[in-house]
């Protein structure tokens, strides 16, 4: 996967916010798969509504976020390898 | 012979119309309640409480032919942490379950009826009667099934939590013996909105043998006895009715070799936790609807690990604590 990989969510997973500050909840309909994620994977998962590629959201990213870090880009790069190998991700090369 | 005019024949028979109204009237007529279902049905039960609800009409025997039930939803097949055996199946607007070797239950959730197999044991049918069938119909009623049994206390629901065998059927009977009502006792019907209410379910109690042995259980009556269980129906006066109660907490029952402690615990574990509660349900559209019914769980109601010695000796200990805290 690199910045011009395509990337979006699996149909098949349901995100649920939970309170505030306290980020989201993944299940995975179809295998049962349940996945807890931060408030900025949640920010990151709701961006992956749509198709779109890794160097597109992570400028998203950055602009929803407050006070983005410089390691940004790797840090959305490891979340997406870790939703990719729990079979939650769609990836176009 | 005489013969006699349809007319005469009626107005001679008035005790026959008589028959006739009640025949209907008992057929029609609410029995009691249960998960908030007015049950009308000619049938013996042993665990409705008071009170009314949405009428379910409860019927015998179900006439099935393997053949024709439609498509398989989803079967279960016995686990080391669940016994239960079960294939579901649908066609049109009815489900068809085959729970073990119980026969077929026909369920039809528009309708609101359900239609039992010809079983020579009364009591163990209506306990599975009130298992995975009438939760198939709260479930399409928009409330949500949680492995867990409730107590009333001082008014309000505490909801108790636990995979099987853990313990929370001899806790609920530990509340029973302290005089506490008890709303469900293997499976709880929750109504989640940010008033979040418990719906009663069957007045009944299971125990394991080991702990009939140990303890009376009080305000209650032995209907029988199966390997694994002995099986009580709480006495009319400690059953109320089947108005649904405020939920004030949940606990999760955890095991603890020092004493009692109540633990909250972060959302994204709670909501892990209660998942496995809620079970193996049949279409995705259920498993979204009960998910997205837990996260809002965790959000209206305040959830807790109870860390709690697991022996008998501590169980009116244990009552004693939870009643304290809440």
């Amino acid at each position: 996967m690199g910045p011009q990989s395509k990337v979006r969510r699996k149909p098949q997973v349901m995100a649920r916010e939970l309170a505030e500050g306290e980020g989201g909840v993944l299940l995975h309909l179809e295998s049962g798969s349940y996945h807890g994620v931060n408030p900025v994977g949640l920010v990151i998962w709701e961006l992956l509504e749509d198709e779109r590629s890794v160097a597109d959201l992570v400028n998203a990213v950055r602009d929803r976020v407050e006070d983005p870090p410089p390691e940004l880009e790797s840090d959305v790069m490891d979340f997406l390898t870790g939703v990719e190998a729990r079979d939650l991700l769609i990836v176009a090369e | 012979m005489r013969r006699e005019t349809f007319s005469s024949w009626l107005s001679n028979s008035s005790w026959l119309n008589n028959l006739t109204t009640s025949f209907f009237l008992t057929n029609a007529q609410t029995i009691g309640t249960c998960f908030g279902f007015a049950v009308r049905s000619s049938l013996p039960f042993y665990y409705l409480r008071s009170g009314d609800g949405e009428p379910l009409d409860v019927s015998a025997p179900s006439c099935i032919d393997d053949g024709d039930v439609g498509e398989l939803l989803i079967e279960w097949a016995p686990t080391p942490q669940s016994p239960f055996e079960g294939r579901l199946f649908k066609k049109a607007t009815r489900l068809f379950l085959q729970m073990g070797g119980a026969g077929w239950f026909v369920i039809d959730t528009e309708e609101s009826s359900i239609t039992l197999p010809e079983q020579a044991d009364l009591v163990r049918r209506e306990e599975r009667l009130w298992s995975l069938p009438a939760t198939l119909c709260f479930l399409a009623r928009g409330d949500l099934p949680l492995h867990a049994a409730a107590v009333e206390v001082d008014g309000d629901a505490l909801v108790i939590g636990a995979p099987r065998t853990f313990g929370k059927t001899t806790l609920a009977a530990g509340f029973v013996n302290a005089g506490y009502r008890l709303l469900s006792e293997d499976i709880t019907c929750l109504r989640i909105a940010s008033d979040t209410l418990a719906i009663p379910g069957p007045a009944m109690l299971r125990v394991r043998p080991d702990v009939a042995e140990r303890m009376e259980i009080k305000h209650a009556t032995q209907l029988g006895e199966t390997d694994d269980r002995v099986h009580f129906a709480l006495e009319e006066d400690a059953r109320g009715d089947g108005r649904p109660v405020p939920v004030r907490a949940v606990v999760l029952l955890r095991e603890s070799d020092d004493g009692f402690r109540l633990e909250s615990a972060p959302s994204t574990e709670v909501v892990r936790d209660l998942w496995p509660l809620t079970f193996g349900l049949p279409t995705e559209h259920d498993r979204a609807r009960a998910f997205a019914g837990l996260v809002d769980l965790a959000r209206f109601v305040p959830i807790s690990n109870l860390y709690r010695p697991r022996r008998f000796e501590d169980l009116a200990a244990t009552v004693e604590y939870l009643v304290d805290a809440f």
